[in-house]
This record gives structure tokens, C-alpha cells and sequence, in this order.
């Protein structure tokens, strides 16, 4: 049986789990559900470059696609929704690298959309004043998103002639002479001066591509663009500042979970959030082990003693499982909150 | 005056039949009924006073995607002091932009809006210089396109203080106009009536047997006619599946466009098929509000209208560049079914009324506050969308008359009665597919006209040559078709 591209990731994904949790696991991850269990999975089990690849696959076609697999005996349930991967040697390919080299869901899932919607009208924005044109629909009709462009333009403080060349030549230095980019895969997308960009579905189509494999690359070319403006500044300056205004240390959290790490700033201890901002201890647990998962200077020693971290890393170690229950097991002074944040913060799967 | 002003505002150097007219009536101070074919410019009459005079021009119009169109088209023009205001504006956008109502030229308003108190005070504050009703037949029970919010115009309007007043309508018949007349009590208008008749396209009705010949003759028409068109269904998924189909087929670039397709897509699609990137739309009637593409050589219709009135709209989107086009009207055995059933499902069935009453009595307090009850009353009773629309202006009317939850029997009468209307529409299309002799003679019969000019390609009874509309095969289709991605960007961006 051949496999489509989205069957390929789903049989990655649960490759990875073991079967340690359930295939819902995988669907949530792939939908990119903001839920501190989804969050701390992916991290565990190395899947954060996987979140929120395929927003809009629905929870019928992820059923079905578990469904074929498990009739193809490719995966195999293991108890009540848990799911094991068989080991076979042409299997192997699976387990390779298979997503393009700058896809990194967790990174930039909050960013595409709003880079693409930046971007496509800045380019037919740009591509109009360059040709002295006026008279046209732009194509995105968000009103803030047009607020955002009059700024832009002003700050830059351009000639419209050498605004049009500068991102040209950002976007060429960007995207050329690089393997894992097939350009045109974006550039037919975009729209301009008597030339109105494909839809996805029309692009995809065009390129021969299935309608999966063209989403994932063209998800790869805005998360290369995010990742190179990001480093390079300097070189990339008209690119840099389509995202500057947006916060992105914060961003890598969840709002809730930035409000909670703002107030951990400034010294306050778990109780005195949870009653500030009148939510449970468990809710405010959640966000200090989502924050230790992203902010890699997060002291933790505030919350577990370094004594009860040498243990938990050490048992760990020494099991082959990640379910938190047999950590506690062997750890029994520790509590689920304790080894889940040592789990977090050192990064063990 | 005004040629120059059309020439510096909208670039265009003559008017169109019927423009002039109502402009320079409505700038001597008259109220104005202007009744102009589709296509024809209808919005410029209210455009150019609007500049003209001093004060607002308040447009009301009575569908969404028909108002953002409008707006869109005045943007185009470069008129940044343009709003609509409707119930896609967020809570926080209609609180700032009721305060700033004065800064706004050509305030776009839906009928749903002028039913909140806050609204009309903050118009009653403007300097109202022109007051528009598009879609003026909806106000008449005999319109098409029946609002009940559309007759409660005429007390807005006297709220207002009765300002200058234009109606416009692309299709109504004398009835209607009256109605029109009454419902704004304004006395006394200027009435421009242009014929409903667009010489320039030619009228086609296929009849065949069975579905499965209509989807050939379709195919067989659009090997040879020439493009671009638009091919209009019934459903969302028939759209679809033949747009899946006809590029299968080969006839060139195709979409399908309706509801169900996202916002940023639509808009591609809208504007790839308006910069001839497009050959062939298979739409829904989503598809065409405003659509302002003047080369449309052919519409096509796969599933019979409801009315003459929305077919005359639909096709009316051909040829407004005064150049020969082709309307096609497939017919199958039986077609006649299917605008029967979306009728019925537009109305609310005897069973979920007497439903309705039964769960009312059971929720006595849910009668005076229905509209906290919106999602419970149609998940439970099965309500469309209009359905629910029709309840409600039903429920406003029953409420403010000081009547209860019994007064819904009133409502199957009134459902009957409107059941009726329809049935009577759809068999006045039935008999014009069946018709034997001049096809547009008989639709101008029924709009009360009298045929003026003959014209050659009329329709199937009278004649008409195929030919005249196909494409010249020798002319092969060239569209720049650049796929190396460097001269791409750099045409967008950098080539002069």
C-alpha cells in the first residue's frame, strides 16, 4: 500500500510514542492543540518540530487514516487507543528525516500565518506602487493587517523603486542557492501588478505536488524565511521587520503561560499566582513546565530540590518507560509535578 | 459638470442609459426611482452625487457580501472615507465607528442595523444629503427577494427627517414599484425606467431528458463557446464536482467558487478570474454580487432559477461590455423539483411551528426574550438560516403587537401564502423553459414592457446561430506561464 505524505508523519509520530500515549496524542500534536499535555509530549518525545502541521486536518480523516494503517497491520493496538509500530526493515525510510530542513512547527507555528498574510500584501502592495498603480483589491482584507503595512512603509523610509529591489533582493539572497527550498513553490503564490498568486490547492496542482507534501513545503520556505531574517538582521533588514513588532520570547508560550512566567519574574511564588490570577495549582504547574520546556535559562530549583532532581534524572534513566508512574515508583518522595518539571527541563524522553 | 466630474472620479468619458438621468435628477432636489438593468452602473448614480453634495450618503443594502463589494469598489477608487456597517464589524469596530459616523462619505448600512435605536440616533446627528435604497424590490411582498426589515424603511426614513431619497432596482415589475413608492411614502419621484432587456445577450434553452445529457451538453458547449464564463449550480457541492470535472475534461482553467471556500481564497479566485487567469467559474449565487468584469461571454445555468427575476440578475453579468453573449438555460425532465424543494426548505414547515408552540408552552419565559434562545430553538427544531430569520421578524412584529406564543398559527398562513408566491415563480420559469416563441418577448410581458427593438440571436424560438459565439479555434490560448521563479519575483516586484 502506498502512503500519503500525512500517513507517513502520523506513522513517524507514533513510532516515536512507543504507544505511551494515544493516537489522539498524535492528532493533537498534528492540530497543534494548546494544551500543557500536548506541549509536554511533544518536547518529551522529540515532536515539537511536528506541532501544528496540519491545522486543518479534521479528527474523521485522522480516524481514517489510523483506521487503513491498523488494516494494513502497519500499526498495531497495542491496549485501548494505543497504537505500537512494528519493526520492519522497509520501514526504515520512516524513521529518516521527513520533514524539510526548516519545518519547525513549536518554533513558528504562531508566525507563518501571519508572516504569509504580512508578506503577500506587502509584495502586492509594493508591486502596485512600484508600477504607479492604484486602482486595485488588496488581496488580504484584515483591516489591522492594513494598519500594520501604512507603518512599515513609513518607517522604512524607502523610495518605492528601492523598496521593490530591496525585497527582491532579500528574497532572492533567501531563497536561492539553498537544496532543501524549491522557490517556486512560494513565488507562485504571491500576487502583484496584473498577476493574481495561485491558491494552495491551484499551486499544488500546477506543481504536480499532492495537496500534504505542497502544505509542508511551503510551510518549510515562510519557517526559512522566519529562521534566516531571524539570525541575519543585518542581512536580511526588509524581512527582519515584518515580525519584529511581535514579542517573541513570550511567544514561544502560550498566553496564559507568559502571564504566569511575567509574574515569576518578578518573584512571586506558585500560590501567590494561582491565587492572583484565580486559577487552580495545577493550571499554574502546567505553565512553569511548559516554561522550563522553552526558556532555557528557567531555574527550577525554586520548585524542586536539587537532591529530588539528581534522583528523578537518574531514574529515568534507568527505565525505559516515560510514563510518569513508574518514575514515581521508584522515585516515591517526588510528586507528579516534580518529575514532570526535571523531566522538562532536562529534556528527557 | 458631471462628464467631469465622471471623467476625474471614475475615469469613464460618457455615462450609460439611465445614469445621467437620475444623477440630474437627484441633484435638482427630486426623490428618485431608477430601475436599471444589471450591469448597467447602478452604483455610479449614487457615487457621483455623493461627491457632488455636501453631506453623507447613507446606502442601505440588503446583502453582506453585496456591500462589501460596493465598498471594495469605492476603495478601488481611492476613497478611504467609506464604511459598512454591518454584523461583520466586531463589538469594539461599530462602538468606534458610531462615534465617528461624521467622518465616514458613503456609510453602507444593512437593514438588521437600523433596528437598533443606538444606530438611528447617532444618523439622525449626520447631514444626511443622500439616502439609498439598493435592492429596492426587496421592500415588496411581489419582489423576489422579499425583506421584512425592508419595510420599516419608510419610518427610518421619516426618523431621518425624510432626506433626499434614491431607489434603485435592477428588476421590478409595476407592482412592485408601487409598492416601493408606498412603503418610503415619498411623494411625488422622478421615475427612470430602462428596459430589463439586454440586446446584446442571447437567449438558449436546452431541454433534454435525463441529468446525465445535461452534463454533456454542457461539455459539448464549453469545447466551443467562446469565454470566459460562468456556470451557476444549486449546490455548493455540484459546484464542485463539475469544476473537478470540466478541468478533467480539458476546457481549460477552472474553479469552483461558493460560501464554503475561505475568505483569502475567494478573493484570489475572484480576482484571478477578473485578470483572465480564469476561463470557467462554477459558482453558486454567492458568486457575481458586484462582480465587475465586463468581458463575461457566456453564463450558463446547470439548475433552473427560482425566479425570472434572479435569472434576469444572473445572466444579466454577461456582456457589459455591449458585446454579444450567450445565455444558456439547461433543462432536464423533472428539473422543476429541485427549485420547489429549496423553496420549502427556505420556509418554516407546519410541523416545526406546531413544534415551536408545544416547546413554548413547556418555556413560557423563552417567548419574550427569543433571541437568547437562537441556538436551542434551530438545533432542536431543524431551522435554516432563514428560517430563523423568518421567525423572528415574525416573533418582533407578534411581540410589539402585544401577542403570544399563539400567534405563531398565524404563521403557517403566512408561510402558505409565501409557499404559493414561490410556487407561482417557479411555474412562470417553468412555462418561459417550455415557451414556444420569443423567449424575451415573453420576459418583457412579465416585467410589463413592451419589445422595442428586434434584435438578431434573440433566442432559440426566434433563431439563433451558435456560431455567432463560438471561439475562433485557430486562436490558441496564450497566458504567460512563467515558472522560473527568479523572472517571476522579479516581474512582480522590480520589472517597470
Amino acid at each position: 500500500m502506498s502512503l500519503s505524505y500525512t500517513e507517513i508523519v502520523i506513522l513517524h509520530c507514533l513510532q516515536r510514542i512507543e504507544g505511551q500515549r494515544t493516537v489522539y496524542s498524535v492528532f493533537h500534536l498534528l492540530n497543534g492543540k494548546k494544551t500543557s499535555q500536548t506541549i509536554q509530549d511533544a518536547h518529551l518525545f522529540h515532536l515539537s518540530a511536528f506541532f501544528h502541521l496540519f491545522p486543518s486536518l479534521t479528527r474523521k480523516e485522522f480516524t481514517d487514516y489510523i483506521k487503513r494503517m491498523e488494516n494494513e497491520q502497519l500499526i498495531i493496538q497495542k491496549e485501548d487507543l494505543h497504537f505500537v509500530v512494528p519493526k520492519r526493515d522497509h520501514w526504515k525510510a520512516v524513521d529518516a528525516n521527513i520533514l524539510p530542513k526548516y519545518v519547525d512547527g513549536w518554533r513558528y507555528h504562531r508566525y507563518s500565518r501571519m508572516l504569509w498574510e504580512r508578506i503577500s500584501l506587502l509584495v502586492q502592495v509594493i508591486s502596485h506602487l512600484n508600477k504607479q498603480n492604484q486602482k486595485y483589491l488588496p488581496i488580504q482584507t484584515k483591516k489591522e493587517l492594513h494598519v500594520w503595512l501604512k507603518k512599515y512603509l513609513v518607517q522604512s523610509k524607502m523610495s518605492r523603486e528601492d523598496l521593490a529591489q530591496g525585497i527582491y533582493n532579500e528574497l532572492y539572497t533567501c531563497l536561492s542557492h539553498d537544496d532543501d527550498i524549491n522557490p517556486v513553490i512560494f513565488v507562485i503564490r504571491l500576487t502583484g501588478f496584473n498577476k493574481i498568486g495561485l491558491t494552495a490547492s491551484q499551486a499544488a496542482e500546477k506543481l504536480k505536488m499532492e495537496n500534504d507534501v505542497y502544505h509542508i513545503h511551503f510551510l518549510n520556505i515562510l519557517h526559512c524565511i522566519l529562521q534566516k531574517a531571524d539570525e541575519s538582521p543585518e542581512k536580511f533588514p526588509l524581512l527582519n521587520r515584518l515580525m519584529t513588532d511581535v514579542d517573541k520570547l513570550t511567544s514561544l508560550l502560550t498566553i496564559s503561560a507568559s502571564r504566569t512566567y511575567r509574574l515569576i519574574q518578578k518573584g512571586f511564588a506558585l500560590d501567590e499566582i494561582s491565587i492572583s490570577r484565580n486559577l487552580k495549582r495545577g493550571t499554574i504547574e502546567d505553565h512553569i513546565v511548559e516554561i522550563a520546556l522553552n526558556i532555557s535559562d528557567f531555574k527550577i530549583d525554586q520548585y524542586v530540590s536539587q537532591l529530588k532532581q539528581q534522583l528523578i534524572v537518574e531514574a529515568s534513566k534507568k527505565l525505559t518507560s516515560k510514563q510518569l508512574k513508574h518514575i514515581r515508583q521508584s522515585v516515591p518522595e517526588a510528586d507528579y509535578f516534580e518529575i514532570r518539571l526535571v523531566l522538562a527541563k532536562n529534556g528527557i524522553r | 459638470m458631471m462628464e467631469k466630474m465622471l471623467r476625474k472620479i471614475f475615469g469613464h468619458s460618457t455615462f450609460r442609459p439611465g445614469q445621467r438621468e437620475t444623477i440630474a435628477s437627484l441633484m435638482s432636489g427630486e426623490h428618485t426611482i431608477s430601475m436599471l438593468p444589471t450591469g448597467t452602473g447602478k452604483s455610479l448614480c449614487y457615487q457621483l452625487p455623493g461627491y457632488m453634495l455636501n453631506g453623507s450618503v447613507i446606502i442601505v443594502s440588503p446583502l453582506l457580501s453585496l456591500m462589501q463589494d460596493q465598498v471594495e469598489q469605492l476603495m478601488m477608487l481611492g476613497e478611504k472615507k467609506v464604511i459598512a456597517f454591518n454584523s461583520f464589524l466586531s463589538y469594539e469596530e461599530k462602538n468606534r465607528a458610531l462615534h465617528q459616523l461624521h467622518d465616514y462619505k458613503f456609510i453602507f448600512i444593512s437593514p438588521e442595523m437600523l433596528k437598533v435605536d443606538l444606530v438611528i440616533k447617532n444618523l439622525k446627528r449626520l447631514d444626511i444629503a443622500l439616502f439609498v435604497i439598493d435592492e429596492a424590490h426587496c421592500i415588496s411582498q411581489w419582489g423576489y427577494d422579499f425583506r421584512p426589515d425592508y419595510l420599516k424603511l419608510g419610518e427610518v426614513r421619516e426618523s431621518l427627517g425624510n432626506p433626499l431619497t434614491l431607489a434603485l432596482t435592477a428588476t421590478a415589475t409595476h407592482k412592485v414599484k408601487i409598492d416601493i413608492i408606498e412603503s418610503l411614502s415619498i411623494s411625488h419621484p422622478n421615475e427612470f425606467i430602462y428596459s430589463v432587456d439586454r440586446p446584446n445577450i442571447a437567449l438558449k434553452v436546452d431541454r433534454v431528458e435525463h441529468h446525465k445529457d445535461k452534463v454533456d451538453k454542457l461539455i459539448e458547449y464549453l469545447r466551443v463557446v467562446k469565454g470566459p464564463g460562468i456556470v451557476y449550480f444549486s449546490s455548493k457541492k455540484m459546484a464542485e464536482q463539475m469544476a473537478a470535472l470540466l478541468k478533467k475534461e480539458g476546457l481549460g482553467e477552472v474553479m469552483a467558487y461558493h460560501g464554503g471556500i475561505d475568505q483569502e481564497n475567494r478573493k484570489l479566485i475572484q480576482q484571478q478570474f477578473l485578470y483572465g487567469q480564469l476561463d470557467i467559474i462554477c459558482a453558486t449565487s454567492a458568486f457575481g454580487m458586484g462582480i465587475n468584469k465586463n468581458n463575461i461571454r457566456f453564463v450558463v445555468h446547470f439548475h433552473m432559477p427560482m425566479q425570472l427575476e434572479s435569472y434576469l440578475q444572473e445572466i444579466g453579468r454577461a456582456g457589459r461590455d455591449g458585446e454579444r453573449s450567450l445565455a444558456i438555460l439547461l433543462y432536464a425532465n423533472g428539473d422543476e423539483q429541485l427549485p420547489i424543494q429549496l423553496a420549502e426548505g427556505e420556509l418554516l414547515h407546519e410541523n416545526q411551528i406546531d413544534w415551536m408552540i408545544k416547546w413554548l408552552e413547556a418555556n413560557p419565559e423563552a417567548w419574550n426574550k427569543l433571541n437568547d434562545y437562537e441556538t436551542e430553538m434551530i438545533t432542536l427544531a431543524g431551522l435554516t438560516e432563514t428560517n430563523w430569520r423568518i421567525l423572528k421578524d415574525f416573533h418582533q412584529v407578534a411581540v410589539d403587537s402585544g401577542k403570544d406564543m399563539y400567534s405563531l398559527h398565524e404563521l403557517k398562513d403566512v408561510m402558505l401564502k409565501q409557499m404559493d408566491v414561490k410556487r407561482h415563480k417557479i411555474k412562470i420559469v417553468y412555462d418561459w423553459i417550455h415557451f414556444q416563441s420569443c423567449r424575451r418577448k415573453k420576459i418583457l410581458q412579465y416585467f410589463d414592457e413592451e419589445q422595442k427593438i428586434r434584435v438578431d440571436n434573440c433566442c432559440d424560438p426566434c433563431g439563433l446561430s451558435i456560431e455567432d459565439f463560438m471561439r475562433n479555434p485557430t486562436m490558441v490560448k496564450n497566458r504567460n506561464e512563467e515558472t522560473d521563479w527568479q523572472r517571476l519575483l522579479a516581474e512582480i516586484l522590480i520589472n517597470k
